[in-house]
This record gives structure tokens, sequence and C-alpha cells, in this order.
């Protein structure tokens, strides 16, 4: 290296007077590291001791903050501020390299363009390899089908028990076991872990009317309505239910419904009503879902109403 | 009604006493704690029958001067010329109601349009208690609820809280906005009689959680974590009120973008130097 | 090494022996590796590189040391966390959850906070490291968009910036999901909705993406997968080239004594520059480490495990997804319905709007380039040198200029950005600007786009950047000189009559016009300069066109 010591080309020196190295300044960056040192030991000691989130991130706050002090320190007092002045080549490539390369393409150019059959084939080749290649993406998930527009309600369809409502321990639930202004989130029996089918039971009171769709003051129960708990926006649990007003409300976008009017949107960037679920009560008094909901649950998706 | 209401103060005695022992650091209202034993002290030092009638009646009084104008002479609510609601009906509000909204301080209400908020009692402990017993009296609205934290689950009572509180209330209990400028609120100075009454009676906007949707003994659990919420463990340092990632996205870019970019200030600017003109 | 470099005064003859004697075995290694690879050069080229010394350019290697946090300390996680679906009964030390089922993902998670030694810290930085890594992006793009640093010939390296910076909201996204709380699987549900919502493909690519519907079996693992390879290695790759394009292309620098187009003016990489980078990676650490230790974040056990059927009020992504949240909140309720297809609402904000915000991010360069032209004629112009240059507001204000797109009257106008006056773009410049304590405006092209103006302006710039007689007396101090706050006042002052000056009414504005349209007019001879009326105006022209001739020869 001390061959080039003296071949400084490219570099045109303006000032080299740095700020003067005092003595306190070298105590102020010994002091830093040494302090470091200490906080690295004590977080050893920290650690040892069974360790606390707060002392250690502390230590190593203070061992890491104590060598940057240090090194800055040292950089700013203690290192050459010269202000070099460096050329910037042209970037663009002169025309002489360009002609070079030109040249240099073109002459091995030929060989490959000039042979119109094995170019296609050869292209033919590679395009079929990479759309083969794009098969085994489709192993990454199942066709989306039916599974978007149903739930496990659907078994309901046709059946004289239709489907029982149950807790989330499975547990069936009978139209007086819901208070008045009484809210519970219950599934289609047996499936309570599955992401689409989670439901909204509500006791209206008897002094809130009812404004639904035509065919559909029959799927209310005792005043009971149950509404998909999965927003018609993005699929959040409508899970805020304001009682007083008879409202829904997402809390993840503030999509607001009106249950008895149908759960229609009233607020926010939902566009479509909740579906609602069919009630009715089976032999043994419990609540059951006669068919699955109004309408395909959650979010919309391009063939939903396919 | 009248024997639940006895029944219901004969059995919350170990209700004051058993959080007293187990929770006093925790409470940051350490006068809620008096108010319950001295309310079950007033209410099991009578006989039963003689505490109730007392009570009624003189809560009877005490409703004619302080709740009658907006509730009607037999709770039965009164309607405005507009037939707007003045106040509702008291007749199936029930102890629980009662005792929530009197011992949140939320009623009375100096004016009949405004949303109650949280404030001092306007009654004492005594005046209370006799006016829960009168509104109870009132109709079969929901008794208040005995709360018994012995032997009650912290995670069963989380598993009770984020089922069917923490979608309005947040997942910390540190409330919630819901539509239309009304807001569930904070948690944090809910005493467990209340939380148990605000649940079985479902106050203002607040769904009714009915002993078979929340049953007696997930009450407890779901009060004791309550109770857990108000001061729970903070492993983590600060704990930025618990509300998520809003609050961390400002300490990232007040504190630790301003601080990073002081070091870099600090870094990229000059040390003094003495600059020559270039000749 | 420090001998290639200029001697110091400070270096005394002894301890150059000394260094140089301790020095016999790093020779060695050097000379091993240099037979070998022969890299001498390269390496004597590398530490003499100029870095230009402006505290706003360090700003990107913030981004660059959280990212080396990001990835020590994701590193230490991986070795506790368990990417899997699996259900778990917890029976950790976290008492609030004991008995609850729950994915071995999150328990893992619990584990770490709760049960590892030292866990908790690592996972809080980082979180934090990860936060701050995509804020200062943020404040790198800023200052790069406000500097002009993206024009020509550097639309290259800006885009590959906003790739980096749609990896690392991506990647803070998959990780931020990955633990499998309440808060978190309600973002993934958004996602998917998000996902599902797009025409024609939307049910494939949520299918194919999440294995089935949602949640889908196998979303936490593939997560995984994306979060600590996929996404990483891009990032780390792409880093590469943004530096690699920033050495070879140099740094643009602010305007300055000696500073023109075709050189930059600064600090040798080696040794002051390095080890001022190297200490500010360690203050990088000590800050995510004060933050990570001292200031929880994402506290899972109070959100609990996720739940398809339970929400929480108040669930907010990180900030960083804090803009589409909101696009999503405000959008009306509205979904397009066209021959029985669907146009679902999440569409709109979430696909659409990310998709144009960030097309618009990629294209903005050459849009700039194609369409911006100046709106306004010059708001003010600038006393003469020999009168006003040397005054200390006077010359922060002109410094301001060069940093305001729309206002830099002096740099090419082919450059000017129409949105140049709106306050918006004003505000985030005059925060950076008092600090500047040299030039401030940069060289936004720097080859091939040097207009013979651009030339007059360095010119002017250096006269400028000229401390000027009082200077050195002020400059002894460690800090900023006192004399600062009068040259702030200054500007403010300057700027509101400025401001009255936009006014397009008026004989002032109209003369300002002429001035202007001088100027767009490149040779303008200089006695027409002499024209307008008021010296103020006229002799600085002139100084610059004489200059723009001289300059360009």
């Amino acid at each position: 290296m001390s061959d080039l010591e003296h071949d400084e080309p490219e570099h045109d020196e303006q000032e080299r007077s740095g700020p003067p190295p005092t003595a306190s300044a070298e105590v102020l960056a010994a002091a830093c590291f040494l302090v470091a040192a200490l906080a690295a030991i004590g977080l050893g000691v920290v650690y040892w001791q069974g360790g606390q989130t707060q002392l250690e991130g502390l230590m190593l706050a203070v061992a890491t903050g104590g060598i940057g002090v240090g090194i800055v320190v040292w950089a700013k007092r203690f290192m050459p501020h010269d202000e070099v002045t460096e050329e910037r080549e042209s970037l663009a490539s002169t025309q002489e390299e360009i002609d070079d390369f030109r040249s240099a393409f073109e002459h091995g150019e030929q060989s490959v363009v000039g042979r119109r059959l094995l170019l296609g084939s050869a292209g033919a080749a590679l395009t079929a390899l990479g759309a083969a290649l794009l098969f085994p993406i489709r192993s990454l998930g199942p066709r989306p089908g039916k599974g978007l527009k149903e739930t496990a309600y659907s078994r309901a369809k046709g059946r004289a028990g239709g489907v029982r409502l149950v807790r989330a321990d499975n547990s069936p639930l009978k139209p007086e076991d819901l208070a008045v202004d009484g809210v519970l989130t219950v599934f289609p029996e047996d499936h309570t872990d599955d992401a689409d089918s989670p439901t909204l039971v509500i006791r209206t009171r008897s002094n809130q009317k009812l404004d639904l769709a035509e065919g559909r003051d029959a799927w209310v129960v005792d005043g009971i309505i149950a509404y998909s708990k999965l927003c018609t926006h993005v699929g959040c649990p409508v899970g805020l239910y304001q009682a007083g007003e008879g409202k829904l409300l997402c809390p993840c976008h503030q999509s607001t419904f009106n249950v008895l009017e149908g759960a229609k949107p009233i607020f926010g960037p939902a566009a479509r009503p909740l579906p609602q679920l069919p009630l009715g009560v089976d032999d043994d008094g419990y609540l059951i879902a006669t068919d699955d909901f109004s309408s395909p649950v959650g979010p919309g998706f391009w063939d939903r109403d396919r | 009604m009248t024997e639940a209401a006895a029944e219901t103060g004969a059995e919350a005695e170990p209700a004051g006493g058993a959080p007293a022992t187990r929770h006093l650091a925790r409470w940051t209202v350490g006068a809620a704690l008096g108010l319950t034993l001295v309310v079950t002290f007033l209410l099991t030092g009578r006989s039963p029958a003689q505490a109730d009638g007392d009570l009624v009646a003189e809560g009877r009084q005490l409703y004619l001067v302080g709740c009658v104008s907006c509730h009607g002479t037999q709770g039965q609510g009164v309607k405005d010329a507009g037939d707007n609601e003045r106040g509702p009906s008291l007749e199936e509000a029930g102890e629980a109601a009662a005792y929530y909204y009197l011992s949140t301080g939320r009623m009375p209400l100096g004016n009949p349009d405004e949303q109650p908020h949280r404030k001092d009692p306007a009654y004492d402990e005594h005046d209370i208690a006799a006016l829960v017993a009168y509104v109870g009296s009132l109709g079969d609205g929901p008794a208040l609820p005995a709360v018994d934290l012995d032997g009650a689950s912290l995670s069963r009572g989380g598993k009770v809280f984020r089922a069917n509180c923490q979608a309005c209330h947040s997942a910390s209990g540190s409330g919630g906005a819901l539509s239309y400028g009304r807001a569930a609120p904070a948690l944090s100075k809910a005493e467990p009689e209340q939380v148990a009454g605000a649940v079985r009676a479902g106050p203002g906007q607040m769904p009714v959680f009915g002993p078979s949707t929340i049953s007696d003994e997930q009450l407890d659990d779901l009060v004791t974590y309550v109770e857990y919420l108000k001061a729970p463990e903070d492993p983590g340092g600060v704990p930025l009120g618990r509300i998520g990632p809003v609050p961390e996205g400002f300490v990232a870019w007040f504190v630790g973008v301003t601080a990073l970019l002081a070091c870099v200030f600090w870094i990229g600017t000059r040390s003094p130097i003495r600059r020559r003109k270039r000749s | 090494m420090s001998k290639q470099t200029p001697p110091l005064p400070k270096v005394t003859p002894s301890a150059k022996a000394k260094a140089a004697s301790s020095r016999t075995a790093t020779f060695k290694g050097a000379r091993w590796v240099d037979d070998r690879l022969g890299g001498a050069k390269f390496a004597r080229t590398a530490l003499n590189k100029v870095f230009p010394d402006h505290w706003s350019f360090m700003i990107g290697e913030l981004s660059l040391y959280s990212f080396v946090v990001l990835l020590l300390t994701g590193v230490y996680l991986t070795f506790f966390f368990d990417a899997s679906s699996e259900k778990v009964i917890y029976d950790g030390s976290y008492a609030a959850l004991r008995g609850v089922e729950m994915t071995h993902a999150y328990k893992s998670s619990l584990d770490l906070s709760f049960d590892v030694r030292a866990g908790l810290l690592m996972r809080q930085i980082h979180h934090w490291a990860a936060l701050l890594f995509l804020a200062t992006m943020v404040v790198h793009l800023a200052r790069v968009f406000f500097t002009g640093a993206f024009r020509k010939p550097r639309e290259l390296n800006w885009m590959v910036g906003c790739t980096l910076l749609i990896l690392a909201i991506f990647n803070g996204f998959a990780g931020y999901s990955l633990l499998d709380d309440q808060l978190s699987g309600t973002g993934l549900r958004i996602a998917y909705s998000i996902a599902l919502s797009i025409p024609l493909v939307g049910t494939w690519v949520t299918s194919l993406l999440f294995g089935g519907e949602f949640p889908g079996p196998d979303i936490i693992e593939r997560l995984y997968v994306i979060h600590i390879l996929l996404i990483p290695a891009a990032i780390t790759v792409l880093l590469g080239v943004h530096l690699f394009i920033i050495v070879r292309q140099k740094h643009t620098q602010f305007p300055g004594p000696g500073r023109r187009e075709d050189n930059v003016v600064g600090e040798r990489v080696f040794p002051t520059y390095a080890a001022k980078a190297i200490g500010l990676f360690f203050l990088t650490v000590s800050v995510l480490c004060l933050l990570g230790g001292l200031v929880q974040i994402n506290p899972i056990w109070i959100y609990g495990p996720f739940d398809p059927a339970e929400v929480s009020a108040a669930s907010q992504p990180d900030w960083y997804m804090g803009w589409l949240d909101g696009a999503l909140r405000i959008m009306p309720g509205w979904e397009v319905r066209l021959f029985g297809f669907e146009l679902p609402n999440p569409f709109f904000p979430a696909v659409l709007l990310a998709g144009a915000t960030f097309g618009l991010l990629y294209a903005w360069p050459f849009l700039e380039a194609r369409h911006a032209r100046p709106r306004h004629p010059p708001p003010r112009r600038p006393a003469p040198p020999a009168a006003g240059a040397h005054r200390p507001g006077r010359r922060h204000h002109r410094l301001l200029q060069h940093l305001l797109p729309g206002r830099r009257r002096r740099r090419a106008l082919h450059h000017v950005r129409p949105v140049g006056e709106l306050g918006a773009v004003d505000v985030p410049v005059r925060a950076v600007h008092p600090a500047a304590h040299r030039g401030v405006g940069d060289l936004p092209a720097l080859q091939g786009a040097v207009g013979p103006r651009r030339l007059a302006h360095r010119q002017q710039g250096a006269l400028a950047g000229d401390p000027g007689p009082a200077a050195p007396r002020a400059r002894q101090g460690p800090r900023r000189p006192p004399r600062r706050r009068t040259a702030r006042r200054g500007r403010r002052r300057r700027t509101g009559r400025h401001r009255r000056r936009l006014s397009p009414t008026g004989t002032d504005a109209q003369l300002e016009q002429v001035g202007w349209m001088r100027q767009r007019l490149r040779r303008v001879p200089a006695k027409r300069a002499t024209r307008s009326p008021g010296s103020r105006r006229s002799s600085p022209t002139s100084t610059w066109c004489s200059q723009l001739v001289t300059s360009t020869v």
C-alpha cells in the first residue's frame, strides 16, 4: 500500500485543518468506551441473574450507544477532515466504447439470429418449459369452489330438524336463553371452528319494529334474529351491538348495520347487508337454522352472484 | 324481589372481603371497596324483612325527590310533548341497572339528553342501597348478581371477555368508539359489582348478557379478568395504554425517528473547521 | 492506512513508526489475499471514495442499520418461534392464558415473551426495528424527493428504492401476521379479503396463497417462509443493487464552494466517514435497544389467540399500513356490478389506490421530466452579491430556494415541479433547511443535463455558500454559530414578503415575470438585464449572465 502513498491524481486537496484533538475529547471518547464495556458486563450479570427485559435493554442500549458515541467523537475530533474533491467521470459510455460493444455483439449476433429454425424451436421449448413450471403452483391450494358461497348451515336445506345453533362450546340454545337486548355468537352444530359461520343471534325488544324483506318475517323466532357475524366489507367480525339503537358496528372500518331493517348498511364502506339466517325451533325447543344464509357471507368477490 | 335484595346483601359480604385481601394493591379506587363493605354491613346488620321494608320505603322517598321528574312516579318512564322519551321505564331495570347507574354516578342526570358518564356518586352508600332496593321492587328486572372472586379462573374469564366484551371495550379494557358519537367506557375504574351489574342489566347501548349467556361462574371469572386488566403484567416496559399499533407508531416516529435523526445530525454536522477560500 | 491520506499535523513520526511495526501481520495477510485476488487497487479506490458530508445523506443508512438489526434479532427469534397452526393448550407461565387453546405459533410467541430469557427483548427490538426501518425509509424517500435526487441519472435507483419500500411493507405485514394473535389474525383476514376482491383472479389468488378458504391450513407456515426467506433475500439483493448504484453514480451534493456538476466534494470514506458510519450503526442499535427494552410493543398476551369469531375494538394495523386501512375506512359503501360480476368495495381503496400510489411513485421521475414546467415566475430575486450575499438571512433564504422544487428559478427550469408552490411541499423542506450547515439544494441532474443556467447557478451557489468575513469568528465554537437564530428570523421575514409577491397583479409581479422569462430564454444578452428597474433586480442577473458565459466556455 505504501506505493500508493503519493498517488492522488483525482483528489484535489482543499483544506486539511481539523478540529483540535483536545485531551478532554480523548477522555470523553475513552470514557464512552469504558461505560460501554461496563454496560456489557452488566448485561451479562443481569442475564445470568435471571434476566429482566428493561435492564437488559438498557444495558444493551448503553453498551452500543457508548461504543457509537465513542467512535463518533473519535472520528470527529481525531480523524482527518480534509475536504477532498473527486471528479465525476461520465457515466454514459463514449461513442467509441459503444461502437466496440456493438461490433462485438453484432459479430456474435449473426450466429444467433441467422438460425431462424433453431431460434424459434428453442424459444418454443423455453416457453413451454416456463409454462409447465407454473403448474406446480396449482398445488398450493384447492380450486375455489362453492366454499365461498356456502357455510355449514347448508346442511339444513331440506332437512326437517335443520341445523342447531350452538354456543362456542357446542351446547345448543333455546330462545329463552337469550335475554331481551341480548346478543350471542353462535355456530352451526359441530362446526364451532369454521371461520365462515360465526352468527350473531340478537333478541330485539318487543317495541322495536322489525322491517325485513318480504318473506323474512318468518325467519325470526320470538324477536330473535340471526345475521352472519362477518362484515360484508372485508370480513371482520361485526362484534359491536348497540342494543339501544339496534345497530351493529364493525370495529375494523366502522361499517354500521341496522339490525331492525335486515342489517342493511347505514354507514361506512360496507355495501351489502349482513346475510340473514332463517331461524326456527326444533321439536326439543332448540334454535335451529332452517337453511343457509340468505347470501354468501363475508367480503365480496368477482363471481359472488354467479 | 325483596328477598332477592336481602340475599344479595348477605351474599355480597365475601365479595367485598375477598378482593380486599387479594386485590387491594391493584385497586385504584380504594373508596369503592369501602363502599361495598358499608353496603354489605348496612344490609346484613338487620333482619332481612326489616331491612327490606325500611330500605324500599326509604328508597321511594329518595326516588320521589331525585328521579321522579324523568322516570315517573311509579318508575314507568316519562315522555315529553313530542313523544320522545325523557326518561325510560325502570320497571324492567332491576337492581343490577340501578346499582350500576347510581354507584358509577351516571344517575341522576342533570340533562336527560346528555350521555351519562362516570362521575362521583351523588348518593352515599346507604341511599344507593335504598334506591337500588326500591327500583328492584318495581318489576322483575335482573337482580344485582353476587360476585365471588374466590376460586374464579383468570384464564376462563379472559376467554369470556374476549368472546363478549372486547368488541366494544377493546382487548385491554380501555374502551372504544361506537357509532354516532357514542363510546364504550374504559373498564379501569369499574368495580366488580358494577361490572357484574352492567353485564346483567345492559345499561345504555350495552347488550344484556343473561345467566344463560354468561353463567354466574363465568361472570365471576369475567370480573376477575376485568380486575386483572386494571393492572396487567407489562413485561415489555412502558405499556403505551395497551391500545395497539397507533401509539406504537407515534412512538416510532416521534421518539425513534427523532432520536435517530438527532444522531445523524450530530454525526453529519461538521466539527468546526476553518475553511479557506480557494484561490 | 493513514499513510496514503495526506499527512496529518498531529501524527508524529514515532507514532507512525509504531503503527507501521504493528501492521506487519496485517500487511502479510493483505498481501496473501492480494496475490490471489489483486484487490489492492479496488480497496484503495474504495477507501478514497469521497462522500459528500451532509447529515441528511446519512438517513438512508439508518434504514440499512435497522435492517441489519432486523436480521440479527430475527435470526435469534427463529430459534424459538414455531410457525405452525396446529392447536395446543397453553401451559406456560402467563397465568391469564393458561388452559386456553391456541396455535403453536401463538404459543411459541408467548413462550418467547415470558419463558425465554431475553426473548421478549429480542422480539420487541425486532418489532421496533421494523417500525423504524420503514419510518427511516420514508424519511429517506422524502429527502430524496424534496432534494430532487431522483432525477436523471438516478431514476433507476429511485425505482429500486420504491421496490425496497414495498417489500419492506409486505415483510412487515407478514411478520406482524405470524404471531397469530387476535389483532394480527384480524389483519390477515382483511388482507385475505383485499386479495379476494381482485377481479377475475381474486378467488384463485387467495386459494393458492392461503391454501384454501380463510384462514387456510397453511398460511402461517407460508408466511413464515415468505417473512424469513423470500422477502429478506430480495431486500438484501436490492439493497446491494441500491448501494452499488450509489457508488457507481456517486452521491449528490448540495451546492457550495468548489462544488460543480462534475465533481464530488466531501470526506474520504477512510477513516473518518467509515468511522462515522460505524458509530451511526451503533447509535441506531442503541436507540432500537432502548425502545425494545423500555417501551412495550405489540403485547400479544393481551390480545389473546386468534379466533375468527372474535374481534377487539380499535383493531388497527402497524403505522405503515395505516394509510391503506384509512383508505378502506373512508371509502364510501359502493360496489360495482358488471354483467353479473362484482367489483367489491375494498378493491378500489386497497388495490387500485395502493397500485396507483406506488405506480405514481415509480413513475414520478419520468412524469416530472416530461410534464413539469414552472407555473409561477420566480418568487423573488436575490440582492446583488455585494450588498446581500453575505447577509445571513439572505443566504439562508437563497439556499432554501434550491430545496424547493418549484422555487428554484436558478436551476434548470425544465426540472421545476408544478406542485412546488404548494404548502405541503414547502413545510417539510423548511423543517430540514435551517439545519443545513452549508449549501442546501443539490445536484439533481449531474451529468448530461447540465445546462448553462445551472452552471451559473452553481457559481451563484458558491457565492452564497461563502461565509464571508464574519464567518471564521462565528465558526470557532464547537456547535453552530449563534447567529443562526438571526438567520432564521431573517428567512422567515423574507418568506412572508415573498408570498405577497406571488400575487399575479401589480408591477412588481410583472417585473418578476420579465426577469423570469429572461432567464427562461437561456441566452439573454446581459445588457437587457439592465433594463429592469432597480439595482436589486438588474445586477444579479447580469452577473449570472456574465458568469454563464464564462462558465460555459
